[in-house]
C-alpha cells in the first residue's frame, strides 16, 4: 500500500530508474535521494524528462484523487516509430511498443479521519502513537518492497536485452516513449488494453 | 572507435571495448564507493582535455574526469582476460587493545571486506558467432551500455552505499574510511566470512569473443560497525512543524531525525544571508534540497547567545538540536541524545567545506549528492506536512524561509540590508516600483530589490505602524507594484509568507494588498519615498512607532480596512486624501496625526538622505 504523499516519490523513482535503463544516449547521471526512503536512485540528469515525468505523476496523483476506489496504474511504453503505408484503422505513422512496464499502485485510503474525507492529507494530523507506528512499520515495508522492485527493474533489464531496438538516438533518451494512465474500471481499461494490443502487436509484458 | 576490418581487426576492436568496460566499471565501482578517488576539482564533472572528454562518452555514461587510479590500470592490467577483483573494504579505527590486527597509533585498524567486485570476460565460444561483426559489435556494445547503468543503479541499492555517503558528508569526522583493492585473483572467504556474504550477479553479455560478466559478493548489513549512520531512525512525520513565527523563532527549524546531518551544512561556513534570495529561485529544482539548508544559515547565524556549548562550530549545531527537543515530542529523546553525542564525539568541521565534494559553498551546494542526502532528513518534515494540498514543492521553500527570515532579529539586519540596497540601487528600487507591469534589471538584482522592498513595506506597517489607511495604502501601493511587477510565483507566496511577520500578523493588509495591484504608479512613488523613509528610521523612532502602532491599531485595524477599500478608487483617481463622505470625519484627524508623523520623519530622513528625494518632497508637499 502506499500512502497518498508517497506516490510522487515512488512513482518518480520508479519511472526513473526504468528510463535510466533504457535511456542509451549519453546520459549524466544524476543520482536522487528519496526523500522518504532511504534509497537512492539514478536520473538521466535530462531535465526535460524530469518535467515529462513529474507532469504524468502530477496527472496521475489527479487521477487518484478523483477516482479514489480503483486500481489506478501508470505504464510506460517503449516504442519504435516505424513508418507504413496507411492502412484501414492506422496513419502512416505506426508505434511499435516492444516494452512495456506496467506499474500498479494500492493506494491506501484511510477509512478513519477527522475531515471526513477518504483521501486527504489531514488524516495523518496525530492520529495517535499506535497508528504512527503501524505506520513506520508500513513504511519500512514499502521501502523494502520498493527496494525489490527496483532491483527485480534491474533484473528485467538485463534479462532481456536482445529486443532493444538499435539505438536511434544517441543523446540522452534514445528510444521514444510514452506514459499513460489508466485505472481499473471494467471497460474502459480493457479498452485500452484491447486497443494497444491491436496497434502494436506483440508488446512485452513486464510488470 | 577504430573500425579495422578483418579478424585481427575485429579483435582489436572487442578488445578496446573490452578495455573500456573493465576501466568504466572501475570506475563506477569506485566513484560509487571511495571518496577519497574523486578529483579534488570539484565533483569531477570538469573533464580535461579531449582524450578524457572522449574517454567519457564510452557507454553513453559521463561520469566525469577518471581518477588516476585507473590510468594506471592500463599499465598492470595486460591480460584483458583475466578477471578484475575490486574489493572494497572499510577501515575502522577501535579502541580496542587486541593486538590482532594491524595497529595505528590511535588505536587498531581494522579493515573488513566489505564489497567484492569482480569483473571478468570468460573467453566464451569463439566459434559460435558467426554473421557481421560490426552488427554484433554494436549489440554488444549497446548490452554492455544497460550492463553498466545496472551496475550504476546497483551500485546504489546497495548496503555500502550508505556507509559511502556517510563518509562523503563527513569525511572529518568519521571513524571509518572506506579503502579499495585492485587484483587480478580473488583471496576466497573464510567461513565466516561467506556466511554473512551475498552474492549477486548481473546477467551476463555474449559477445563473439567471450562473455562480459560482473559480479559482486556483498555484506548484507552493516550495522556490525556502528557507523554513524541515520538508517535506524526512520524518518518521521512532523505535523506541527510550521509553528508559529511569533513564538519562538528559534522554533521554527523543521525537527528530523536527520537534523544533525542538517547542520553540518551551514556550520561548513556557508553562512550568507544575502545570498538567500538569490538561491531561492534555484531551490526549485531538486532543490528543496538546497533551499532548506541555505535557510538555515540565517538563523543560525542569529542563534548563538541563546545556547551555550563547549565547541565552537557546533554551537550551530546544537542549537536546533535542542530545539527539536523542544517542539517535538514525537522523537525520543535517546535519539536527541545520540545526536548530540555524535557531534560531540567527532571533531568539530572547520569553517572551509570538505575538499571532496566541492570546495566552495555554492557548488557544493550544486553538486548535489552530498547536500541532498544531509537534506534529505530536513526537506522531509517540509513536503510531507504539505504534499497533500496539491501543491508543488515550489510552495515548501517560502514556508521554510519564512519562519527562518522571522527568526531575525527584527529591525537591525533589515536596516542593515537597507542600506546597502539604498546606496547601491535604490534608483532600480524606484524604477521598478514606478512601472506597474515591468520588471526593471536582471531578474537577480530585482529579486533582492523586491525583497528588500518587501522588507520595507513590512517595516513601514510594523514600525510606524498601521496609522490609518493612509500609511497603508502608501506601503500596500507599492507592495501591490511589486507584486504585479514580479514575474516569479514564488514570490507571491513570499509574499504571503511574508506578511506573517513577528509583530503582527495583518490579516488586513493581505486583501488590501491584492486589492491594490492596478495602482496608479504615480501614486506610488509618491509614497516610495516616505516608505523609504520609513524603513530608514533609528531604533528608537521604530520603537516609539511601534508603541504608538500597538495603540492605535485595534479600532484602526477594522478602519482601516474599509478606508482600504474605499480608498482605493479615490487612489486611482489620484487623491488618497478624499475618501467616502461616510468615512470624512473620522480620518481625518488620524489622517492629520498620521501626515505630521512622516512629515517628521521625511525631515529626519531628508538630513539623512540628501537631495535625492527633495523633488518627491516637492510633489507630496
Amino acid at each position: 500500500d502506499v500512502e497518498h504523499f508517497e506516490i510522487r516519490e515512488v512513482l518518480r523513482c520508479i519511472l526513473h530508474t526504468i528510463l535510466f535503463h533504457r535511456a542509451l544516449g549519453l546520459v549524466r547521471p544524476k543520482d536522487i535521494d528519496l526523500e522518504l526512503f532511504e534509497i537512492t536512485y539514478v536520473q538521466c540528469g535530462d531535465t526535460e524528462l524530469e518535467k515529462k515525468i513529474d507532469e504524468k505523476i502530477e496527472q496521475f496523483i489527479d487521477r487518484v484523487e478523483k477516482h479514489p476506489n480503483k486500481k489506478n496504474q501508470i505504464c510506460l511504453s517503449f516504442y519504435e516509430v516505424k513508418n507504413k503505408q496507411p492502412s484501414w484503422f492506422t496513419n502512416k505513422v505506426e508505434r511499435l511498443h516492444w516494452e512495456q512496464w506496467n506499474i500498479n499502485l494500492n493506494v491506501a485510503q484511510h477509512p478513519k479521519t477527522h475531515s471526513g474525507k477518504s483521501h486527504h492529507s489531514k488524516v495523518l494530523v496525530d492520529p495517535g502513537d499506535n497508528a504512527l507506528e503501524e505506520r513506520s512499520i508500513r513504511r519500512a515495508a514499502l521501502e523494502t518492497s520498493l527496494r525489490e522492485v527496483l532491483f527485480q527493474i534491474i533484473k528485467f533489464v538485463n534479462e532481456k536485452k536482445d529486443h532493444v531496438p538499435p539505438i536511434p538516438n544517441l543523446e540522452g533518451v534514445s528510444f521514444p516513449y510514452e506514459i499513460t494512465i489508466s485505472s481499473s474500471s471494467d471497460s474502459a481499461f480493457g479498452m485500452d488494453m484491447f486497443k494497444r494490443m491491436l496497434q502494436t502487436g506483440h508488446p512485452t509484458m513486464l510488470s | 572507435m577504430d573500425l579495422q576490418s578483418g579478424p585481427h581487426g575485429e579483435y582489436g576492436r572487442f578488445e578496446q571495448i573490452l578495455s573500456q568496460f573493465l576501466l568504466k566499471s572501475l570506475h563506477i565501482v569506485l566513484d560509487s564507493r571511495v571518496p577519497s578517488i574523486r578529483p579534488r576539482s570539484g565533483r569531477g564533472r570538469l573533464l580535461s582535455g579531449a582524450q578524457s572528454k572522449k574517454n567519457d562518452k564510452w557507454f553513453s555514461l559521463a561520469l566525469g574526469d577518471r581518477p588516476s587510479a585507473l590510468e594506471n590500470l592500463n599499465f598492470w592490467h595486460r591480460n584483458l582476460m583475466e578477471p578484475m577483483v575490486i574489493d572494497i573494504i572499510l577501515v575502522q579505527e577501535t579502541q580496542s587493545d587486541q593486538d590482532m590486527y594491524v595497529s595505528s597509533g590511535l588505536g587498531t585498524v581494522v579493515e573488513t571486506l566489505i564489497e567484492r567486485w569482480v569483473v571478468q570476460c570468460e573467453s566464451g565460444s569463439p566459434m559460435g558467432f558467426h554473421g557481421d561483426s560490426s552488427a554484433s559489435h554494436k549489440k554488444t556494445y549497446k548490452k554492455l551500455i544497460i550492463l553498466l547503468r545496472s551496475l550504476y543503479s546497483t551500485m546504489r541499492l546497495l548496503p555500502a552505499h550508505r556507509a559511502f555517503r556517510k563518509l562523503c558528508l563527513s569525511s572529518k569526522g568519521c571513524d571509518f574510511d572506506i579503502i579499495y583493492k585492485v587484483s587480478s585473483f580473488s583471496a576466497p572467504f573464510s567461513r565466516a566470512e561467506e556466511e554473512t556474504m551475498k552474492q549477486y550477479g548481473f546477467v551476463p553479455v555474449d559477445a563473439p569473443q567471450g562473455r562480459l560478466s560482473i559480479s559482486v559478493t556483498y555484506r548484507e548489513s552493516l550495522s556490525d560497525f556502528n557507523l554513524e549512520t541515520s538508517a535506524s531512525f526512520p524518518p518521521q512525520i512532523i505535523t506541527d512543524y510550521v509553528g508559529s513565527p511569533a513564538t519562538d523563532p528559534l522554533r521554527a527549524f523543521p525537527s528530523t531525525d536527520k537534523g544533525f546531518c542538517a547542520t553540518s551544512v551551514p556550520s561548513r561556513g556557508m553562512q550568507s544571508p544575502s545570498s538567500i534570495p538569490f538561491q531561492r529561485p534555484h531551490s526549485w529544482t531538486g532543490g528543496l534540497h538546497r533551499g532548506a539548508p541555505l535557510g538555515r544559515t540565517l538563523p543560525l547565524g542569529g542563534s548563538p547567545p541563546a545556547y551555550p556549548s563547549s565547541f565552537g562550530q557546533y554551537e550551530a549545531a546544537s542549537s536546533p538540536s535542542d530545539n527539536y527537543r523542544f517542539q517535538n515530542n514525537r522523537h525520543s529523546n535517546h535519539h536527541k541524545a545520540t545526536s548530540f553525542d555524535d557531534y560531540q564525539l567527532s571533531p568539530p568541521f572547520s569553517p572551509s567545506p570538505s575538499p571532496s565534494p566541492s570546495p566552495s559553498p555554492p557548488t557544493y551546494l550544486s553538486s548535489g549528492n552530498p547536500v541532498q542526502n544531509c537534506t534529505r532528513g530536513e526537506s522531509s518534515p517540509v513536503s510531507i506536512p504539505h504534499p497533500m494540498l496539491g501543491r508543488s514543492p515550489r510552495y515548501l521553500s517560502p514556508n521554510l524561509s519564512d519562519p527562518n527570515r522571522n527568526s531575525l532579529p527584527p529591525l537591525s539586519p533589515r536596516s542593515l540590508k537597507h542600506d546597502p540596497s539604498y546606496q547601491d540601487s535604490p534608483s532600480g528600487i524606484r524604477s521598478g516600483r514606478r512601472s506597474d507591469l515591468t520588471r526593471t534589471g536582471d531578474p537577480s538584482p530585482g529579486i533582492t530589490n523586491y525583497y528588500f522592498g518587501q522588507k520595507v513595506s513590512r517595516d513601514s506597517k510594523d514600525d510606524s505602524g498601521r496609522f490609518s489607511g493612509l500609511l497603508s495604502s502608501s506601503g500596500s501601493p507599492r507592495v501591490g507594484l511589486s507584486r504585479s511587477s514580479s514575474r516569479f510565483s514564488f514570490q507571491d507566496d513570499l509574499d504571503d509568507s511574508d506578511f506573517s511577520c513577528p509583530f503582527i500578523v495583518d490579516d488586513v493588509d493581505t486583501p488590501e494588498t491584492q486589492a491594490r495591484q492596478n495602482v496608479d504608479g504615480n501614486k506610488a512613488s509618491e509614497f516610495t519615498s516616505q516608505t523609504f523613509g520609513v524603513g530608514r528610521k533609528s531604533q528608537d523612532a521604530a520603537v516609539g512607532a511601534l508603541v504608538h502602532m500597538l495603540r492605535t491599531a485595534p479600532p484602526l485595524r477594522q478602519d482601516s480596512s474599509c478606508f482600504s477599500s474605499r480608498s482605493l478608487n479615490p487612489g486611482l483617481e489620484g487623491d488618497a486624501g478624499t475618501a467616502s463622505g461616510f468615512f470624512l470625519p473620522r480620518k481625518t484627524s488620524d489622517a492629520l496625526e498620521e501626515l505630521r508623523v512622516y512629515k517628521e520623519v521625511k525631515d529626519l530622513l531628508l538630513s539623512k538622505s540628501g537631495a535625492r528625494f527633495v523633488s518627491k518632497e516637492d510633489t507630496t508637499g
